[in-house]
């Protein structure tokens, strides 16, 4: 059963609430506008956002799923004061468009409640915990949802009532997640939290002593900066297939190349020979002082990668993947491709083209659904057809002004439409293609199809899709 | 002319395979002119019944075509699949061995069966062997094998697949034919019975593969060609093979067997020595006739018995007869309540012989016996018996064991695609969201319907037109109406003289230890075999208990229904008021509002009360001209033929119900006397109706009912109403042999509960889930018939409601059980109870209870069910909390030392918050009703209360407010939408217009409390309020709380709603 995740303002205006099962709501509201619930993406969004905030301060914690705690302690003087901070962090990220709650206080626990339960942008005073977080219901402690309802239940709604109840019996009843939750929003115990540690980047840096603009210089920092950071791909096992290259000019402006690779790769005398015809394209301006590297979709190689230049042997792939890259580079990545058969009956859907390197496993063509070596892309029109009705093989053809005598013929294989793909009114069961494996006198083979079923009323038409070897 | 037999074919019941109905391929086989066609489902006989039955209902002279029954045998040891045809009746009985066999080894559904095994079975059967797609030598070993261990009654099934090398494999196969001395023979290899049902076969392809036709590929078949074909046709295919299409009808010649073969097994009743099965029956009938009139039997009422056991001689059902007393004596035996229903209840000697408790001797129970039992018929009765519900597995079990399971078994349900289902399952294989179809499906819900239709459709905010919908809907009614799986029927038991497993296979249920035979009821029905329909009934339950809970009236306790004193003018009284909450049958809204315009004062009123207000009646226009005859509105006339036709024809058949037909009976007796049917064609309609709706000959039917009354001189708006009558009783019949049975336990729950309602409450409550109310709706019904409604308490109630001696009082009170605690184990429950009972009587004693856990401590507390040991819901809450409960011990208990800790003193409850917490915790509060603390707030927004509108003039403008009950949108109303809301002085009916209902969509559905104003809507003691304008109160809940608490829950009570 599907449920309601979290809905936005105009939902919520309508009545509807997170935890509401989606029938009822769809009956409450039949055009309500729905998207999954992506959990992930919201770890991963929140992620991003831990990393912003790392302009505010270095020490930024998650509080998962919709919140944040910024660590503030002697970053404040940098926007004046405390509300300057406030306000400058609320405007930046209101103007992204995010809703955000924010408060200061002491401790995560406080700041945290009153950021929900509180008056928006409140700052608790230094000491002044307990007074800000008497009025707040049970809810604001973090607790078991399941004990907060039975918390209410005894006709606790405030905290104060909470504080002012005796310690050793609470504990005996509701365990010691209570107080130590209320110690830790008091200030009376630590909390500790896990702070973000920032990913270190796959990123080399080289700054030249002094402008460089000539190619063969081009050449050699860029074999220079490929090999520093190769050999930290190396020392972690890792390897990358995107590399971007950007010269920082003098001027400040960037110019930047982008290299992909079939497979990942760390290997640094190849990856700067990749990059060395294209450099031609680089404007250094008054001069390049500064060149860095950076290498994504890293991931982990096992082994290590054999270089061109070893004088071992090795397996196809290794010598295929290096010129495969180099055609690619040169020619396109949408000009080099590999056929991979698809799983479909019509001929001109049952090929696509695929990753040039693939690790999954290909099916073979079936033996008993024989399809020509060459496909064309457009069927071409066959006249002059002699054949025995409704659906014998084809006797004689004329194909390119040329008449073919047939000496061998298999089929109809009939192939039906995919009916799927147009109005269901139109669908028929004529709409189909008989298709001949046609031999003639000159042994040449040919695949020729005549559309839709024979009927006496109407002229067959019939098709070339295709030539065996 | 070529003669061809297609002697491979699946039908739909090869589930998410076949895409055609039996009924559709046999008849496409009797229109191509073929020889024969064998119906061949995968390891099941599931379809051969109703392709059977389709050409038994075919006129003889439209074709020349013959079903033969077979399947084809999936092996699961690498063995090519064999397409297998018994010859006769013994070779039958093998063939279903072998299929239950394979079925009992493995799960429901599933069938494991080897070759080792069909060779054991093989005597007698005729085998096509089914080759694989690559013919290599093993399947030339297996062919070789075969051949050996089959000879002579092996064949090699050769199909054109239109595939690239279709020849090159018919030539492989020729040769091995001759090689093996196999012979070929041309199949169709039938998926569906015409080449337009391909789209659909890609559907349920995809549906059985889960995936999207998109993602389908090579598992859709490559064309439309797996469709059944002419003999020319299939000449044409194989016209390089010369015989193989004519050895089809070689094989079928050899197949002798036939389904009528199996009829007449009755298994035999054990009979006193010397006596002979009718003896014994009429001994036990003129017995029974002794019990059931003590003050002796009328001569006529003797002759009628005489008449009936003449008539179950020479038909030779007195076995029948004593199978079912038997199983309803030893119910009685043990105590279990029981009443047969159906049309047994036309007859005499079920009455004597216990099985109905109607007495068809009484006033207006003319009912015919040969309804129940005709000699032309020549079917065996169908006999119906509800038991209590709570107690039918102990029938069940005693079945079993008196039978063995070799003797008796479940008849299969089968489970049909319906419209959510089918939209559902359409749109995912088109690749529509969920949210489009989820949104289709919610729109169809409640019209139990055969169709989709494009309003619905924009109700759920679509577009009909929009090709992807279009083409989802349109596959989608296509799909309706297909089985889907077979599933373990309720309670119709199979009783043969041989092995049943020889008859039809038997296969596991979902439930262990429980098995069910391939065919539903009405394949049953249609082969003649023995059935007992052993149903179950909440109400008997709660009969039953109330019965138990009763003290004797007039010193006699009262232990059966047709012990319960008879035409109670008062019971006739509180119907009339429609006071009939609880009442079986006609508690619902449109029943109650039904009672004061007809008004019962007699028994057969009831059951013209249960049978009217029925889609049946509804649909074919019966209801108003009924009731305005019986108020004499309205002369009562008897539609008549032309001369020289009888002209009393009807009168006699529509008497008693004023010339209206009500009855489904009547309805059959128009078709024979109207419109000259047989009594064989009003039958097959009936049955054409009932059970395949979408069958072709329905309208075959029609054309011949109207024409035939209309010939007859009747005018053509009556035919036409009769007609939609019965296609009304078709989806919902009600005979009124059935009607009279309910209208028997409509009297006997109104006479409780207007005699006992204290035993009547607690009965109902103690058998929910049943019935129309929830226990708030029954406990303020018992309290407003004066009886005591008291809490439930630990330190007095049982698990069960029980009643309280009031001392001065008639009635006594009733004390609620701990049943009433939401989300409280039973067992932890009656745990305490016994504690309490052997002397426990403090908190910490109670807690030493084994197997106790806190949670069941803290539901009590939170329920407000501690107060008897002097403890307030929060204090004991608290208690509960503290409490120390030791686990790993022997004693899983221990006090708290309440004394020695700090006291700590908890905010009062207030009431609003203590009826706020009742109705979390037990769905009721006896303290107040929430509307009570609104009142001042109603009053101001221009309410009054439920109690007044009654008192309020017809056509008044006027408001009422509550909590919302009930929202229900009857697929007979027209998009009418019911609402029931309750306030502190009772319920108040609210009708919403369509019209008003769609603009007000979101509130109506949505509140929990809900203000109407509107029209009221007083006539004949039935009240409405036409509603024009809605106040969403739901925030109201918000005020029960203490003055300091958050937000109170969204709602205090789930209304029961339609979708």
């Amino acid at each position: 059963m599907r449920r309601i995740h979290d809905l936005d303002e105009a939902a919520l205006a309508l009545g509807l609430f997170a935890g509401q099962k989606v029938a009822d709501a769809m009956a409450l509201v039949p055009d309500l506008h729905l998207a999954d619930a992506e959990p992930e993406a919201d770890d991963r969004a929140l992620a991003a956002l831990v990393d912003w905030c790392v302009r505010f301060s270095p020490a930024v914690a998650p509080a998962p799923p919709d919140g944040l705690f910024l660590d503030i302690s002697g970053v404040d003087h940098l926007w004046g004061d405390e509300p300057g901070l406030m306000q400058d962090f609320g405007h930046r990220l209101k103007t992204n468009g995010l809703g955000v709650r924010l408060a200061i206080a002491d401790t995560p626990g406080a700041a945290w409640a009153l950021a929900r339960f509180g008056p928006d942008e409140v700052i608790a005073s230094p000491g002044e915990q307990a007074r800000a977080l008497a009025p707040l219901p049970p809810e604001s402690l973090r607790l078991d949802p399941a004990d907060t309802a039975q918390i209410r239940r005894l006709g606790i709604h405030r905290l104060d009532q909470i504080m002012d109840l005796p310690r050793a019996p609470l504990t005996r009843r509701f365990g010691i997640g209570v107080l130590t939750r209320l110690d830790q929003a008091l200030g009376r115990s630590r909390e500790a939290l896990t702070y973000r540690r920032p990913p270190s980047p796959w990123f080399a840096r080289l700054a030249l002593a002094e402008p460089v603009s000539t190619l063969s210089d081009l050449e050699r920092i860029t074999t220079d900066v490929t090999a520093r950071l190769c050999a930290r791909l190396e020392t972690s096992g890792q390897g990358a297939r995107r590399f971007e290259l950007t010269f920082h000019r003098v001027d400040g402006r960037p110019e930047s190349l982008s290299l992909g690779l079939a497979a990942a790769a760390r290997d640094p005398v190849r990856i700067a020979r990749l990059f060395h015809p294209r450099l031609e394209t680089i404007d250094p301006g008054f001069g390049i002082e500064v060149v860095t590297l950076r290498g994504e979709a890293v991931e982990t190689i096992t082994g290590r990668q054999i270089g061109l230049e070893a004088g071992r042997t090795h397996a196809p792939e290794d010598g295929l993947v290096p010129l495969l890259d180099r055609l690619t580079n040169r020619l396109g990545p949408e000009r080099v491709w590999r056929s991979t058969p698809v799983d479909s009956h019509v001929p001109e859907r049952s090929v696509r083209p695929g990753p040039v390197l693939s690790r999954t496993a290909t099916r073979s063509w079936d033996p008993l659904q024989p399809r020509p070596l060459r496909l064309f892309r457009s069927p071409e029109p066959v006249e002059g057809v002699i054949a025995l009705t409704p659906d014998d093989p084809p006797r004689q053809f004329r194909w390119r002004g040329q008449v073919h005598r047939v000496r061998h013929a298999e089929g109809p294989e009939r192939i039906g439409e995919e009916w799927w793909r147009g109005p269901i009114e139109t669908v028929s069961v004529s709409h189909v293609r008989d298709y001949y494996r046609l031999e003639d006198e000159a042994g040449a083979r040919f695949w020729i199809f005549r559309a839709g079923l024979y009927d006496p009323a109407v002229a067959a038409r019939w098709w070339m899709h295709g030539l065996f070897s | 002319m070529t003669r061809y037999a297609e002697l491979q074919t699946l039908s739909n019941f090869s589930f998410l395979q076949g895409a055609s109905h039996p009924w559709e391929l046999v008849l496409t086989a009797a229109a191509l002119g073929l020889e024969a066609i064998g119906l061949t489902d995968r390891n099941s006989l599931a379809g051969v019944v109703r392709a059977w039955s389709a050409l038994r209902d075919l006129p003889p002279s439209d074709h020349r075509l013959r079903v033969l029954t077979g399947c084809r045998l999936d092996l699961n040891d690498g063995s090519p699949s064999l397409l297998c045809y018994p010859t006769d009746r013994e070779a039958y009985g093998r063939l279903t061995r072998l299929l239950t066999l394979g079925q009992r080894r493995t799960v429901k559904g599933q069938c494991q069966i080897t070759r080792e095994d069909v060779l054991a079975h093989a005597e007698g059967q005729l085998f096509l062997v089914v080759p694989p797609p690559r013919l290599d030598e093993t399947f030339r070993r297996d062919l070789e094998h075969l051949q050996g261990e089959l000879r002579g009654s092996v064949w090699l099934a050769a199909a054109r697949a239109y595939g690239a090398r279709d020849l090159q494999r018919l030539s492989q196969l020729a040769a091995l034919a001759t090689s093996t001395r196999v012979p070929m023979v041309a199949v169709g290899d039938v998926l569906y019975h015409r080449p337009d049902r391909r789209p659909l076969q890609d559907v349920v392809t995809c549906i059985r593969e889960g995936c999207t036709l998109e993602a389908a590929g090579l598992r859709l078949q490559a064309h439309a060609e797996r469709h059944l074909k002419s003999p020319a046709e299939m000449a044409r295919l194989f016209a390089r093979f010369p015989g193989v299409v004519e050895r089809s009808t070689e094989i079928a010649q050899r197949i002798g067997f036939d389904l009528s073969d199996l009829k007449y097994e009755y298994p035999g009743e054990p009979v006193p020595e010397g006596k002979t099965a009718m003896g014994h029956l009429t001994d036990l009938t003129w017995e029974g006739a002794a019990w059931r009139f003590p003050k002796g039997i009328r001569p006529q009422d003797a002759r009628k018995i005489e008449h009936e056991l003449d008539l179950i001689e020479r038909c030779q059902f007195p076995n029948y007869f004593l199978t079912v007393h038997d199983i309803v004596r030893w119910a009685r035996d043990q105590d279990i309540l029981c009443q047969g229903r159906g049309s047994a209840a036309n007859s005499l000697v079920c009455f004597c012989l216990g099985i109905t408790s109607v007495d068809p001797t009484r006033k207006n129970h003319d009912l015919l016996f040969s309804r129940f039992i005709s000699e032309q018929r020549g079917e065996p009765p169908d006999i119906d018996v509800d038991f209590e519900h709570e107690r039918r597995e102990e029938v069940m079990q005693y079945i079993y064991r008196r039978y063995g399971r070799e003797r008796a078994a479940i008849v299969a349900t089968v489970i049909h695609y319906r419209p959510k289902m089918a939209i559902r399952q359409v749109g995912k294989v088109l690749g529509l969201t969920e949210d489009v179809t989820g949104a289709l499906a919610g729109m169809v819900w409640g019209y139990g319907g055969s169709s989709l239709p494009e309003e619905h459709i924009r109700q759920a905010g679509m577009d009909p037109d929009n090709p992807d919908i279009h083409r989802a809907v349109t596959l989608a009614s296509e799909l309706l109406g297909f089985p889907r799986h077979l599933s373990q029927h309720v309670g119709g038991f199979v009783l043969t003289r041989r092995r049943l497993d020889e008859t039809v296979p038997i296969g596991n249920a979902v439930m262990k230890d429980r098995t069910f035979i391939m065919w539903d009821k009405d394949d049953i029905d249609a082969l003649g075999l023995m059935k007992v329909d052993v149903l179950a009934l909440g109400m008997l339950t709660a009969l039953k208990r109330g019965l138990d809970m009763i003290p004797p009236e007039d010193g006699r306790k009262i232990t059966d229904i047709a012990e319960i004193p008879p035409e109670q003018p008062e019971v006739y009284d509180m119907l009339c008021r429609a006071d009939s909450v609880g009442v079986f049958q006609v508690e619902s809204r449109a029943q109650m509002s039904m009672l004061p315009r007809l008004k019962p004062r007699e028994f057969y009123d009831l059951v013209i009360e249960v049978a009217i207000v029925r889609p049946g009646p509804i649909q074919g226009n019966m209801v108003h001209p009924y009731l305005r005859r019986r108020s004499g509105q309205e002369p009562v006339n008897f539609p008549r033929p032309s001369l020289p036709h009888p002209q009393d024809e009807l009168e006699q058949i529509l008497k008693k119900t004023l010339g209206v037909p009500l009855f489904q009976e009547q309805a059959m007796r128009i078709a024979i006397e109207g419109a000259q049917f047989s009594d064989n064609d009003a039958d097959g309609l009936r049955r054409a109706m009932a059970t395949f709706r979408n069958h072709g000959s329905v309208n075959r039917y029609k054309d011949r009912f109207l024409s035939g009354m209309i010939e007859r001189g009747y005018e053509e708006a009556f035919a036409q109403d009769c007609y939609s009558q019965i296609e009304g009783f078709g989806s919902y019949g009600f005979p009124e042999s059935h009607a009279i049975s309910f209208a028997l336990l409509v009297y006997a729950s109104a006479w409780m509960k207007w005699r006992w309602p204290d035993a009547f409450c607690a009965a109902l409550i103690n058998s929910q889930p049943m019935g129309f109310y929830s226990p708030a709706q029954l406990v303020r019904d018992a309290r407003e018939h004066g009886v005591e409604v008291r809490p439930a308490d630990l330190m007095a109630s049982d698990w069960d409601c029980t009643l309280e001696d009031r001392p001065g009082h008639r009635l006594r009170a009733m004390r609620l059980g701990l049943r009433q605690i939401k989300g409280l184990s039973e067992a932890e429950a009656r745990a305490l109870i016994q504690a309490r009972n052997e002397g426990a009587k403090s908190l910490e004693a109670l807690a030493r209870t084994p197997g106790l856990t806190r949670r069941s401590l803290e539901l009590l507390a939170e329920a407000d069910a501690l107060a008897g040991l002097g403890y307030g819901r929060r204090e004991a809450l608290w208690a509960v909390k503290g409490l120390d409960l030791r686990t790993g011990t022997e004693t899983p208990l221990i006090s708290g030392a309440r004394g020695k800790e700090i006291q700590v003193q908890l905010p009062l409850m207030s009431l609003p918050v203590q009826v706020r917490e009742d109705y979390r915790t037990t769905r009721l509060s006896l303290k107040a009703h929430p509307c009570s603390f609104f009142r001042p707030h109603l009053t101001s927004l221009g309410t009054v209360t439920a109690a007044s509108l009654a008192d309020l003039k017809n056509g008044r403008r006027t408001g009422v407010a509550g909590l919302v009950l009930n929202r229900q949108r009857p697929s007979t109303a027209n998009g009418v939408v019911f609402m029931t809301l309750e306030d502190e002085t009772g319920a108040s009916n609210i009708v919403i217009w369509k019209d008003v209902f769609t603009a007000n969509r979101r509130t109506v559905m949505g509140a929990s409390i809900l203000a109407v104003h509107g029209q009221l809507q007083n006539v004949e003691g039935v009240v409405h309020l036409v509603a024009q304008r809605f106040t969403d109160l739901s925030h109201m809940t918000a005020r029960l709380q203490d003055e300091t608490s958050g937000p109170g829950p969204d709602r205090l009570q789930p209304s029961r709603d339609f979708h």
